[in-house]
This record gives C-alpha cells, sequence and structure tokens, in this order.
C-alpha cells in the first residue's frame, strides 16, 4: 500500500468516526450527559438497516427508512430514559447510559442471535478508480454521506430559526428559554439528529464489514468518546477534525505501528497523551 | 401593568426576597436599587419566571404568572436583559437578535432589527460579528437589542452601568430614556443610584430582601439620606 492509499482509507474510517461522534458530542453539548449508549443506537442503525436491506431487495430505501425510523428511536430514547433524569447529577445520566447500552448490547444478542448475519447480496461492493486509488463503492458512499450529511446538518445549524435557537440553547438554555424557545422540542431535535448520524454509520459499517453482531458497538463506544474529548467536548468542529485524524493515523498506524501498538488501541494512547499535554482538549476554547 | 404580591422568592433552601410588593404602572419606569446580595437581581429573575417562587404572587397585567414557564411570560410582553447580559457568546449579533425575537414571527424580525439599528447605531455593520468578541458596552447594547426584539411591554434590565465607561452608560441611559418615552415600561436594577433615580418614575429600596423604603424618584433625588442609609457610599 502506498501513501494515498493509507490516507484515503484513512478518511473514509475518519467519515465513519465523524458520524458517530458528531451526535455523541451534540448531546454531550445539550445536555452535559455522556451518551454511552449512544453506539447502541450505531448498532440498532445497522441491524435495521441490514435487515431492511435483506427484505425489500434495497439498499437506499433501506437505509433512508432506517436513519429516520433510528431518529426518531432516539427521540423515544431521551423522553423515555434521559429526561426523567434531567435534575440529577450528571453521574446518574452516564450510570444509566453505560447500563442501558450493556442492556442493548444483550437485547439484540436475544432478538437476532449471538453469530454474525450478513447481507444476502451485499450491495455497493464494485471497486472503482478514483484518482489513482481503487476503491469499493461503498467506502465512495461513506465519504459522500458523511460530507452531505454533516454538510447539512450545518446548514441547519447555521442558516435557520430552529438551528440559531439550538445553539443558542447550547450556549445558555435559561436564556434561551426566556426569549420563547421550547428547550424540549430542541432536545428531540438534537436527539433525532444524533441517533440518525449513528444509524447511517451503522448501516455504513455493517456494509463494508457485510457483517452485524451483537458486540459492534463496542470499539466505536470508546473511539467516540475519545474523539470527543480531543475535539474539546460539545465542539463540533473539533470532534469532525478528531475523528478525521484519528483515522488517518490509525490507517497508518497498522503499518507504522503494527508491532507496538493494535489499531484500536491508538485512539487511547492518542487520548492519554492529549490529556497530559492539553486536558481542555485540542480545540477547546475554555 | 406588573404587580408583585409579597412576592417570596429564592434558590433551594436559601431566601433571597421577602414579601416583596411593588407595582409597575403601564409605561413607567421603577428603579430598584440597594446593596449587593439585598434581592435585587433575584427579584427580576422571579418576574422573568427564573427564580423559584415561594409565596405570594406576580401579577402581569391582572393575570397571575406565578406558575408560568419564562417562555411564555416573553410572549406576554416580558423581556429581559440580565445581570452579566449573558449574551450568547458563540453567536452572531445577527443572531442574537434572531434569538430575541424568536417569540415573534419572522416577518417582525427584519422590522425590528431595523428598530435596534435606530437605537443603537454602533450595533450597525456588525451584524456577523460574534457577540462574545464585542467590548463591554456593545455587549450591553446588544443585550438590550436583543430584548427589545421580543417587543416588550414591560423591559427588565439588571445592571446596565456595571463594568462601563461613563460615555457608553450615558448611550445606554439615553436609548432607554427614548424606550420610556415611547411608551415601555421598565423595571431597572441598578447600584448606581443616580442615574436610576434620574430616568425612574418610582425607587423602591431592597435591603436583605425587603423593601425598607419606596416613594416617587423626586422624593429619592431630594432625600439624601437614603443612599447614605441602605447603600453606604455605593452611590
Amino acid at each position: 500500500m502506498n501513501y494515498s492509499d493509507l490516507l484515503v482509507q484513512g478518511l473514509v474510517e475518519g467519515c465513519i468516526y465523524a458520524l458517530i461522534a458528531v451526535g455523541l458530542t451534540l448531546v454531550y453539548g445539550l445536555l452535559r450527559i455522556l451518551h454511552i449508549a449512544h453506539a447502541g443506537i450505531f448498532t440498532l442503525g445497522a441491524y435495521v438497516g441490514l435487515l431492511l436491506t435483506n427484505e425489500t431487495g434495497s439498499f437506499a430505501a433501506a437505509f433512508v427508512i432506517t436513519v429516520v425510523a433510528v431518529g426518531f428511536f432516539g427521540m423515544a430514547f431521551y423522553r423515555l430514559f434521559y429526561e426523567p433524569l434531567l435534575d440529577k447529577p450528571p453521574h446518574v445520566a452516564l450510570i444509566a447510559s453505560i447500563g442501558l447500552f450493556v442492556a442493548m448490547e444483550e437485547i439484540y444478542r436475544i432478538v437476532f442471535g449471538a453469530t454474525s448475519i450478513s447481507f444476502l447480496a451485499p450491495p455497493l461492493k464494485e471497486t472503482v478508480e478514483v484518482a489513482g486509488v481503487r476503491l469499493e463503492e461503498g467506502r465512495i458512499v461513506v465519504v459522500i454521506l458523511a460530507v452531505v450529511l454533516i454538510g447539512g446538518l450545518a446548514v441547519l445549524a447555521g442558516r435557520t430559526r430552529i438551528g440559531i435557537a439550538w445553539r443558542a440553547t447550547v450556549s445558555d438554555a435559561a436564556m434561551a428559554e426566556s426569549f420563547g424557545i421550547d428547550l424540549a422540542r430542541v432536545r428531540y431535535i438534537n436527539f433525532f439528529v444524533a441517533s440518525a448520524l449513528a444509524a447511517a454509520a451503522g448501516i455504513m459499517v455493517a456494509l463494508l464489514l457485510n457483517q452485524v453482531i451483537p458486540t459492534m458497538g463496542g470499539v466505536p463506544a470508546y473511539k467516540a468518546l475519545a474523539i470527543i474529548v480531543l475535539g474539546g467536548l460539545g465542539n463540533v468542529k473539533g470532534t469532525l477534525i478528531a475523528a478525521l485524524a484519528l483515522g488517518v493515523i490509525e490507517s497508518f498506524g497498522t503499518i507504522y505501528l503494527d508491532d507496538v501498538l493494535d489499531r484500536d488501541a491508538i485512539a487511547f494512547a492518542f487520548l492519554i497523551a492529549v490529556l497530559m499535554i492539553r486536558p481542555q482538549g485540542l480545540f477547546s476554547r475554555r | 401593568m406588573l404587580q408583585l404580591d409579597r412576592l417570596t422568592c429564592g434558590y433551594g433552601p436559601f431566601r433571597a426576597v421577602t414579601e416583596l410588593s411593588l407595582e409597575v404602572p403601564d409605561g413607567s419606569v421603577l428603579a430598584l436599587i440597594g446593596a449587593n446580595g439585598a434581592g435585587k437581581s433575584s427579584t427580576l429573575m422571579a418576574v422573568a419566571g427564573h427564580v423559584a417562587v415561594m409565596g405570594g404572587r406576580v401579577l402581569f397585567d391582572d393575570a397571575d404568572i406565578t406558575a408560568e414557564p419564562a417562555r411564555s411570560r416573553v410572549r406576554r410582553g416580558i423581556a429581559l436583559a440580565p445581570e452579566g447580559r449573558r449574551l450568547f457568546p458563540d453567536l452572531t449579533v445577527q443572531e442574537n437578535l434572531t434569538v430575541g425575537g424568536y417569540s415573534r414571527s419572522q416577518r417582525a424580525e427584519a422590522r425590528n432589527v431595523e428598530r435596534v439599528m435606530a437605537l443603537f447605531p454602533r450595533l450597525e455593520g456588525r451584524m456577523k460579528q460574534l457577540a462574545g468578541s464585542m467590548s463591554g458596552g456593545e455587549q450591553q447594547m446588544l443585550a438590550i437589542g436583543r430584548a427589545l426584539m421580543a417587543e416588550p411591554r414591560l423591559l427588565l434590565i439588571d445592571e446596565v452601568s456595571l463594568g462601563l465607561m461613563p460615555t457608553v452608560i450615558d448611550v445606554c441611559y439615553a436609548a432607554l430614556a427614548r424606550l420610556r418615552d415611547d411608551g415601555l415600561a421598565i423595571l431597572l436594577v441598578e447600584q448606581s443610584t443616580q442615574r436610576a433615580f434620574d430616568i425612574a418614575d418610582t425607587v423602591c429600596v431592597l435591603e436583605s430582601g425587603r423593601a425598607v423604603w419606596s416613594g416617587t424618584a423626586e422624593a429619592a433625588r431630594e432625600d439624601p439620606a437614603l443612599v447614605e442609609a441602605y447603600l453606604g457610599l455605593a452611590g
């Protein structure tokens, strides 16, 4: 493999990390909850997307339905589990979230079985050549999706009234409310967006690996956590940069660090190093 | 317009204000003064709906709004320019104003932005700047402007002059005087008594959460002992 291959593969991975981690940082920014169960929602997206594809035969239709449905699931998840805990200290929601994540993995094991399931006819597996790099179509789709979905999010947050209200709520919820913003509505939108992005990432990972297992959220759970800390908790831009950087570093690490460090350990090594040098995160303003 | 009827409020077990009664008639200005910790800001925040009311009532246009969330009070016509301004620092000036006018229609927004620009020409041409990057005076102007975007009939404003240069304080008070002349009622919290007395119709002095003096601004101005007795030399 040459450098451009490694770079491109790393960016693809980084796009997946970004889709997962942006939702996590959005939830943290708004509610100061470390939403560990976000990785369980990612896995749910993978299952629903794969099963719907196998059922309908159309990956595109399955993708859209899954993303929207899991978005609504995220809203219900917030309403059922987090809203009753908002008045409690933040560690209460954190513990609940870890418990929910474990429970979700077990539920997937019971409902879908402990062994992996695969696409009957794996879509987007052709390879094409882009700028001298041979790439699976699925990987190109990942990049396009990340750009479109996160770009869409940026437009929503920056250009629309509800997006401005959202950012105002993140900045000072009490003030936002006193100008007429419905905080509950902002929180629902936040969970819809976060969960829909996680679902999109889940389906794409299912597609690239052509398998879904109950525990597939485990590694993304801690990596996304490392990414949002590196990006400065709640900082979306920082999270995007950290996600892409981690993807690329891991990609090069598999070649150059393989003897010393497992690929999945790089995120943590990186996290520990940053916490020692810059505990507020790489891109935090505080 | 606004009536507090034996209002008691505070935070958790701590009582900040005890049985405070006062009235702000349509289009008039009431200055709430007192030393640090006397309960001025708590009173203001209770009217806005941000402090827990433990007893008594808050009436607006004769409707009991004591239990109403902050969000519906702004629709009734109460807007807040709070202590420390509490702008949204990561949002632009334009976006701060948009949030201020969130309870009104998008069509009203453009008209109200023009009103704010007419009042504070210094904000013009800064619409794209982040609110947090502006000077203290400009931030105070924006805080007042943001509140005006809600088309209030009662403006709650806390410590207009705190930490600002005298020339900037003049600009802010001149704006408040214009708003008063246009018929806006104002409930003003101040430590700097002279300016408050100049703009107010009535004055209420708080000490340890209780009203210890109230009367017309004229009477307050002519009573030099008042400031010394209740505010130390802060005035």
